[in-house]
């Protein structure tokens, strides 16, 4: 019987496979169920995003950059714009600067709406991707109201906001966020307390602190870990300084503290928009900027905190109309590179956990 | 012991949720036969606006919105006729490369180019998306759309591109000077 | 030789007359005999694809109104026929066949999947008098041949030649085989009572009131019960059980590489097999066809039935799915120890005579 022998074995697993989120490839060697080598291979969803922005206006970067993280393509027109303004040294009107944070926190409400869907959708529970999809529905039409479109908007421009926001909105706005903030109870309720979920979730996939800090993770998956660290805060932007809000810490590190700190952040999103809509000025939506746009020459670089953890925008530019070089980082790049940390002792099944726990997009690991 | 009868509490408590959802309605629509309304601002199909009096295009081919889109959608052809003004000969919008910004609306002085709120255009052949001006009329007649004020409609500042200085009446504040319009234009 | 008993009273005239309609033919004894049941068993297998395709449909429904959608709606009123047109499709559609396959083992999984998924019907009471053949061995018969399901599924992830596939045919292999001895656990806490394996027998035992329904006989009824249907869930393997064809982990598991008609064939016994535990349940737990009489029972057998689907579905629709080791953790160390002191309480309580 000394003829039977084991072997390891590989499995491609993408760039087709339902738990990939797009087209990320994984290579996975595995040990039976166990597996026991990652090594994502990248580069399928590669757009040139970059390349072809040093051959656009800065206007026209704005749509392009869009698809460069289209689940909060508002995140990407803001940090583009903000990186122009602060080139340009442009003053930001008050109104426009408070429409901007109302679209930048309703944009992480429905990102983080998609990931509690594709999450439980990826451990198995399929109604909770519908339901979470109905709750953001809400807000696509918010922006469709104000920016004509549902997910690619170039809605944030340099100097301001391409148009004010319709009469009806922020009555509208004010009954989402409620519906919103209602119905994250109830999805708590449906998956919390279960006993599945729980034993899926707790314990899976534990990320520390040291090495989350080492691969330059940010966002969500860092506070997850117990970093208290976000952008909002520690390096603010915009009008973030203005308003009260906490920033929900988890010192777990596991695929549930992942994914109840997204949960948190919509409650806390959800307070920031209610404080700007109370404080909403009336005034000028957008500083004058003329359609030639020449920024001084020099460099500039702009960072945001997306939903996906820091997104920045590092233009170079000589003082024409078009940048030399535009260079973006998106959370999810290094958010992949932590995941081969992660082959030891999991199982496939804890492998699509902590991918899905991740929420990483594929067009922002492939600019 | 304890633990199992919480984890079947909890366990019918997530299916009294979802049992609960059964009685409701659905949110969703029966596609073809029911449609959403569109918000009057929703950016669908482009199409090129006519006079409302005498049905000719608003378009005056000053080719600003050729300019302003970022992937080369659109394909102006108005070679400058004996009188120096520019005559639309082609105005074409290939749909499968448009990305629905809105540049383009928002760079036309004239009332000319508009994101319609229809979007139903799906054809089996990727010739049929390449639209002509006579397609984008067809389709925009019936767009409501409020005209720009014409203040001067006579002087276009390319038909009169001796004198630089000349302003362009009716352009935004924000639009781009005559100066590289006219830059453009020779080129 | 009669076998006119077996069938409802409702069906009698006829069978009478089919039965002396053959005869008239020249058809005695065995040959007789033969051409009876093969007839009988047409008339079950066509029922049971019946409702196999009423079940697909209904569990799109009931997971679209779930889920706040309207889920089929273009065929027939609310969609009625939707699976019908959906099988038509897979009828036509190309058998896309991997070249590395293992020809004899690839092909003869889906039909074993399907031949076993329709053996358990032969002892199925679906109602007062309407049962193919009373065995008196009736549910250890089920309890063999649906457990067939799991060779099929082996066939099929070792013969698709895929990792995916194999990966599910595996995990398909564990689960069924440990899901087998909470299963047959519970399953001896009825027969303890009715001391009798037929399932005529189990079914008559519970008449009278509702309260003879074994589900109710405290306390080891209902914990019966819930052993069962847990087990019954990972034996049809429907989530939060569904580890074998994880779509998002494995694709599609063991049925990866199949298309067409092979692959209608694995989902019409996935459905098959989840009305079987159903029916199974409602035999053991909720008196089977029993309930007032001016209903027939072959309609309070399937109503029955369908409820029970119904909470198979609620779970489906509603849960996350338990990882491979945890589903052999929950079986062994959880289910089965319950599942024997469950029995062994229910023993002795019948030793006492605790029991009504």
């Amino acid at each position: 019987m000394s003829a039977v022998r084991t072997e390891e074995f590989m499995v491609n697993m993408g760039p087709h496979h339902p738990s990939t989120h797009g087209v990320c490839r994984l290579l996975l060697t595995m040990d039976g169920e166990k597996v026991i080598k990652i090594e994502p291979y990248i580069g399928y969803l590669h757009r040139s995003i970059e390349k072809i922005c040093e051959n656009r206006t800065y206007h026209q970067c704005i749509p392009i950059l869009d698809r460069f993280e289209y689940v909060t393509a508002m995140s990407c027109n803001y940090v583009f714009s903000l990186a122009a303004e602060k080139l340009a040294q442009i003053e930001v009107p008050e109104r426009a600067e408070y429409l901007r944070v109302i679209m930048l926190e309703l944009n992480r409400i429905a990102s983080h709406l998609i990931f509690f869907g594709t999450t439980a959708m990826d451990l198995g529970a399929l109604t909770p991707f519908l339901y979470a999809l109905r709750e953001r529905e809400y807000i696509m039409d918010l922006f469709e109201m104000t920016c004509g479109q549902r997910l690619t908007y170039n809605y944030i421009r340099i100097g301001g906001v391409s148009r004010d926001i319709p009469a009806e909105f922020v009555p509208k706005c004010r009954e989402a966020i409620k519906i919103i903030d209602q119905k994250v109870d109830e999805y708590m309720a449906l998956l919390n307390g279960n006993p599945i979920w729980q034993k899926r979730t707790i314990g899976v996939g534990y990320l520390s602190p040291e090495l989350a800090v080492a691969y330059g993770v940010s966002g969500p998956i860092l506070r997850a870990s117990g970093v208290d660290f976000d952008i909002r805060r520690d390096d603010p932007y915009s009008i973030y300084d203005r308003f009260d809000f906490e920033i929900p810490v988890r010192p777990n590190g596991d695929v549930f503290d992942r994914y109840m700190l997204r949960l948190d952040e919509i409650k806390q999103s959800v307070r920031i928009i209610s404080q700007a809509l109370d404080g909403l000025p009336e005034g000028e939506i957008k500083a004058k900027v003329p359609l030639k746009f020449k920024p001084p020459a020099g460099e500039v670089y702009s960072r945001i905190e997306n939903s996906r953890g820091e997104m920045g925008v590092y233009i170079l530019s000589d003082g024409t109309e078009k940048p030399v070089r535009v260079k973006t980082r998106g959370g999810s790049y290094n958010h992949l590179q932590v995941l081969p940390e992660f082959a030891t002792d999991i199982l496939i099944a804890d492998l699509v956990a902590i991918f899905a726990s991740f929420d990483i997009i594929m067009p922002e690991v492939d600019r | 012991m304890l633990s199992i009868v919480k984890g079947i509490v909890e366990l019918v408590r997530g299916m009294t949720i979802t049992g609960k959802h059964l009685g409701k309605h659905a949110v969703t629509l029966q596609y073809p036969e029911e449609k959403w309304p569109m918000p009057e601002r929703s950016r669908g199909i482009v199409v090129l606006l006519s006079d409302k009096e005498t049905g000719a295009l608003n378009c005056t081919a000053c080719m600003l919105c050729m300019r302003a889109c970022p992937t080369a959608a659109i394909t102006i052809d108005a070679p400058r006729g004996e009188d120096k003004k520019r005559q639309l000969k082609v105005f074409q919008l290939d749909v499968g490369i448009c990305c629905f910004c809105g540049l383009c609306e928002e760079a036309c002085n004239f009332s000319a180019i508009k994101l319609a709120t229809k979007y139903e255009f799906s054809t089996e052949n990727k010739e049929d998306l390449v639209w002509d001006m006579h397609k984008l009329q067809e389709v925009g007649r019936d767009v409501p759309y409020e005209a720009r004020p014409k203040k001067k409609p006579a002087p276009k500042p390319e038909s009169q591109s001796q004198p630089p200085q000349t302003v362009n009446p009716v352009a935004a504040p924000e639009s781009e000077s005559s100066e590289d319009e006219k830059k453009e234009g020779e080129a | 030789m009669n076998l006119i008993p077996i069938v409802a009273v409702e069906l009698q005239p006829i069978f009478a007359w089919i039965y002396r309609w053959l005869e008239g033919l020249g058809l005695q004894g065995t040959l007789l005999t033969v051409v009876v049941y093969a007839g009988l068993g047409v008339m079950v297998f066509g029922v049971l694809a019946v409702l196999a395709l009423f079940l697909v449909w209904w569990e799109r429904k009931i997971a679209g109104h779930m889920q706040q959608r309207f889920g089929p709606m273009r065929n027939g009123w609310h969609g009625w026929y939707q699976t019908m047109m959906d099988g038509l499709k897979l009828l036509q559609k190309e058998d896309v066949l991997v070249d590395t396959r293992d020809k004899v083992v690839f092909f003869w999984a889906p039909v074993i999947c399907f031949v076993a998924a329709f053996l358990a019907y032969v002892v199925m009471p679906f109602g007062d008098g309407l049962i193919v053949a009373d065995l008196n061995v009736g549910i250890l018969y089920i309890m063999a041949v649906t457990t067939f399901t799991v060779i099929s599924l082996l066939m099929a992830g070792w013969g698709s030649n895929n990792k995916y596939a194999l990966l599910g045919g595996m995990r398909s292999a564990a689960q069924v085989v440990s899901y087998e001895v909470p299963m047959v656990a519970s399953i001896l806490t009825v027969i303890l009572f009715t001391g009798s394996l037929s399932m005529v027998d189990i079914v008559e035992s519970q008449s009278g009131l509702v309260f003879n329904w074994f589900v109710f006989r405290l306390p080891f009824g209902p914990v019966a019960f819930m052993i069962y249907i847990t087990a019954a869930t990972a034996e049809a393997n429907r989530t939060p059980f569904d580890i074998p064809e994880a779509e998002q982990e494995l694709v599609a598991g063991f049925n990866v590489e199949y298309s067409g008609m092979k692959f209608a064939m694995f989902f019409l016994a996935e459905f098959v097999n989840m009305f079987t535990v159903s029916a199974i349940a409602v035999t053991l737990f909720f008196g089977g066809w029993q309930g007032w009489e001016f209903i027939p029972s072959w309609i309070w057998f399937l109503g029955k039935t369908f409820m029970v689907v119904l909470l198979l579905m609620l779970f489906r629709w509603t849960y996350p799915r338990l990882r491979v080791d945890q589903l052999m953790e929950f079986a062994w160390k959880i289910l089965i120890p319950i599942a024997f002191v469950n029995l062994i309480v229910a023993g002795w309580m019948k030793y006492a005579g605790w029991y009504w």
